[in-house]
């Protein structure tokens, strides 16, 4: 039995996904980048505020000028290198961690337009949402397999304090 | 936070034998999943060495970086999220986890601001809701 993700003895990783999962990833993945770039509300999850408190407003704003150009463009990078491999059989690391990248962003994204709340019921099958949220679960399988994999190479037991 | 070995996650079928295979649920649409127009283009700027604002010289209170929990993120994630950023052991980064979705937060490093800043960018990065506040 072959996991449906794994890491080659080369370094590389194998996915075994489904030729039509693979457009559905790409398909997704080419509508995110317009929406970062235009701020859409539907992104706001992806900005999480650094100082929530009132009286840190201040910080909060110069927090977001500093790093929400970098996020858009890291997250808008990682979901071009998705589009542009969701065909290959086989990823290099640095691929594959910004597969991670774009499919945990996709999935804040459909959580988000969803309204998922903790321990949420699938919709019922004549619910209109029930495809996106069909799309959102899919991509919560393909993370986990993803991060599954990546787990499993960093020691158990930690690094040495203060080393990153 | 959820358990995506829990039922309810999308379908993986035989594949003769030779392997699962991720696929998709039937009847799933490819319709738009995000709106939105692309007309503006952000600068290529990446925070270098940091991204603290306004050192907060006065004062030496550690700051605390919290994470909250949310209805999305994946508990296998989160964990190992932890592992990877913060180099902690299985164990810990697993405890910190099942702190976040048992108690709604918690603390999972501290320091100076600058520092506590950075923690929080990194959480950010991987789209985990973490804040800052200096310790009471």
């Amino acid at each position: 039995m072959t996991a449906p993700i794994r890491r080659r003895r080369d370094g590389r990783y194998v996915l075994h996904i489904d030729p039509k999962a693979r457009l559905v990833l790409a398909d997704l993945a080419r509508q995110l980048p317009p929406a970062l770039e235009a701020q859409d509300p539907m992104v706001r999850r992806l900005f999480p505020p650094a100082y929530a408190a009132d009286d840190q407003a201040g910080a909060e704003r110069s927090y977001r000028a500093l790093v929400d150009d970098a996020l858009v463009n890291r997250h808008r990078r990682a979901l071009e290198v998705l589009v542009a491999t969701a065909d290959a059989d086989t990823l290099s690391a640095e691929e594959f961690a910004d597969w991670l990248d774009a499919v945990g962003a996709l999935r804040l994204v459909l959580g988000t337009r969803l309204d998922v709340v903790e321990d949420m019921d699938p919709p019922a099958p004549d619910d209109p949402r029930g495809a996106e949220y069909g799309l959102y679960e899919f991509l919560g399988e393909l993370q986990h397999l993803m991060v599954e994999v990546l787990a499993a190479e960093l020691p158990e037991e930690g690094r040495p304090e203060g080393a990153w | 936070m959820r358990d995506p070995t829990e039922a309810g996650a999308a379908g993986r079928e035989s594949d003769g034998g030779s392997g699962r295979r991720i696929t998709v649920p039937a009847g799933t649409a490819t319709g738009p999943a995000v709106p939105g127009p692309a007309d503006t283009v952000p600068a290529e700027t990446v925070p270098a060495g940091g991204v603290a604002v306004d050192e907060d010289v006065s004062t030496e209170r550690p700051w605390l970086v919290i994470v909250w929990n949310d209805p999305i993120n994946l508990m296998s994630f989160v964990t190992y999220v932890f592992q990877k950023l913060f180099g902690y052991s299985k164990e810990k980064a697993t405890k910190l986890m099942l702190d976040v979705h048992h108690k709604g937060r918690a603390v999972v490093s501290s320091g100076t601001r600058e520092r506590a800043e950075l923690d929080v960018y990194r959480l950010h990065e991987h789209g985990l809701w973490a804040t800052m506040e200096p310790s009471t």
